[in-house]
């Protein structure tokens, strides 16, 4: 029982990494504009999705195809930001209005693959180098999990430093907070919000790597589920709190496979429960998250 | 003149609160302006920092026209605003809140000696450098809000009403300070509901009432001014 349970807490660690990795850019997002990104998850898809297309169709090597896939998710997430979020907002679009928008936008993006691609199911390429797997005391860790596991763990070091210490990580609290006192420090809030949405959509294209990876399947609508996911892990870090989006998104991971782990098989199919239910229970009791939450909400954008 | 505003008429959305108003700062300056609430003060000084426009009329730094820049952009051309209600960053430390006021200096050393002048102005911010900003008492979110409004090096300091809600003991350290800021060579636009005080503190004065400039001059000659002492000293 103890090997069975470390061995669903190994595999826990790479779903975890994957929900750790969008809840940050969930976070990051709304902390500075308000708004959930619900095509989050699309950009997500488009890291996984476009990794497959240039590994397949342009037979690319694998590493190039990965670091192209980055590329294209961060530049679909500031394409996301320039031609849907910043007219909105510029036209004095209220938060429901840009919170419809970000649906509307998750679904265009969903369904545009789809009609390019259908939804069929296809094998994401793994590297032979990955599938090697070791055992440590009867415990099978597959080297891609290692990979996925410390890669995470890496960025977010580096992004939680980033936004503790730059000069640029502490305006973008500042906007965070209050856009319009911000402007007065002659910080220019629409770049801060860029600089966002490309850290934000980049780790997101990162995450759908490590899906691929990890899980072995890509399709247009592979986002929504763990895009949901990863909102939730956000919610239960306090919304605009780096540091505890990432451990949400463990807690989250953690939680939903030893769910499925602990429970007679024939409930497996309730897996996407536990989220809604955890979603419930932090609403209920403690809606700014286990950790201090990094926005003033006031339900406008400060001007 | 360092700063002018001349003829300008502005408000917000269809409510105009200003009308053709003229204000001038001198280089080295400390010039009050002072009025009931609602004259349009706070507007004043929102119209210079750029966060609303002028209707009519125009606003001039250094002979250059600056009322269709952005407010980040007005910062960048050394006009620092402190904004009422000391609307400081209550999500991050003294430290880092200093740090984002120092936005626009790209060099760490300047960064550094600015940092050390405001820690000497202000003692207090100091001690509480890595204190959350929204755990201080109202008297230093006020001196943070200054300090962090100096940490641009600005040559022109706008104050909006830096008395409001402080003990006395601390208002008059405060208008010391402001004083001190001045000496070293930042020109001062003093939005303060503490008429007395505002003449101590200021060459010259503009009264403003329901968005217009009733009287302008010296401080000492508007301290004698019947009108003034009527209506804001108390004096009958």
């Amino acid at each position: 029982m103890v090997i069975y349970i470390l061995q669903q807490l190994v595999n826990a660690l790479s779903y975890g990494s994957i929900l750790g990795l969008l809840a940050v850019g969930y976070t990051m997002i709304y902390g500075i504009l308000g708004l959930i990104n619900f095509a989050h998850g699309e950009i997500f898809m488009i890291g996984a999705f476009s990794c497959y297309l240039f590994t397949t169709v342009l037979n690319l090597p694998w590493v190039i195809a990965a670091l192209l896939a980055i590329i294209t998710s961060t530049i679909s997430g500031l394409l996301l930001e320039r031609i849907v979020y910043q007219p909105c907002i510029r036209r004095g679009g209220s938060v429901l209005t840009i919170f419809i928008v970000s649906f509307a936008a998750s679904i265009f993006i969903r369904f545009l693959f789809m009609m390019f691609f259908t939804d069929a199911r296809r094998a994401f390429p793994i590297p032979a180098f990955f599938e090697k797997i070791y055992f440590v005391g009867g415990i099978a860790i597959g080297l891609r999990d290692i990979l996925i596991f410390t890669t995470t763990i890496l960025i977010m070091l580096i992004v939680s430093y980033f936004v503790k210490y730059s000069k640029l990580g502490i305006a973008m609290r500042a906007v965070s907070y209050d856009k319009k006192t911000a402007s007065f420090m002659g910080i220019n809030s629409i770049r801060i919000i860029r600089v966002v949405f490309v850290i934000g959509s980049m780790l997101a294209g990162i995450s759908g790597l490590e899906y691929g990876l990890s899980f072995g399947i890509v399709n247009p609508s592979m986002g929504f589920n763990p895009g949901l996911t990863g909102f939730i892990a956000a919610v239960l870090g306090g919304v605009g709190n780096v540091p505890g989006a990432m451990i949400g998104g463990f807690i989250v991971g953690i939680g939903e496979i030893l769910f499925v782990a602990l429970l007679p098989p024939i409930y497996s199919p309730l897996r996407p429960l536990f989220v809604w239910i955890l979603l419930f229970l932090i609403l209920f009791l403690k809606p700014t998250g286990l950790f201090r939450p990094n926005v003033k909400f006031e339900g406008d954008w400060g001007e | 003149m360092l700063l002018s505003i001349e003829n300008v008429t502005t408000g917000y959305e269809k409510a105009q609160v200003l009308k053709k108003v003229n204000i001038n700062l001198g280089k080295g300056e400390i010039v009050a302006l002072i009025g009931a609430n609602g004259a349009g003060k706070t507007t004043t000084l929102r119209c210079i920092t750029g966060i609303i426009k002028p209707w009519e009329g125009t606003i001039k730094f250094n002979n250059q026209k600056i009322d269709a820049l952005e407010s980040y952009e007005i910062v960048s051309l050394g006009i620092s605003y402190c904004p009422e209600g000391r609307d400081i960053f209550a999500n991050l430390s003294v430290y880092e809140n200093l740090k984002v006021g120092s936005y626009l200096i790209k060099d760490r050393r300047e960064f550094k000696s600015n940092l050390n002048q405001i820690y000497e102005l202000f003692p207090r911010l100091q001690e509480r450098s890595n204190q959350i900003a929204g755990s201080l008492s109202g008297g230093e979110q006020q001196m943070l809000a200054i300090g962090r409004a100096l940490m641009s090096k600005p040559s022109v300091l706008l104050l909006d009403e830096p008395s409001l809600g402080l003990a006395p003991i601390l208002v008059e350290s405060i208008f010391k300070v402001i004083q001190q800021i001045n000496s070293s060579g930042t020109s001062v636009l003093l939005v303060e509901q503490n008429v007395s005080l505002a003449l101590d503190l200021a060459q010259r004065a503009y009264v403003l009432e329901k968005g217009a400039i009733k009287l302008s001059g010296e401080s000492k000659d508007l301290r004698e001014s019947v009108y003034v002492k009527n209506s804001y000293l108390g004096i009958k």
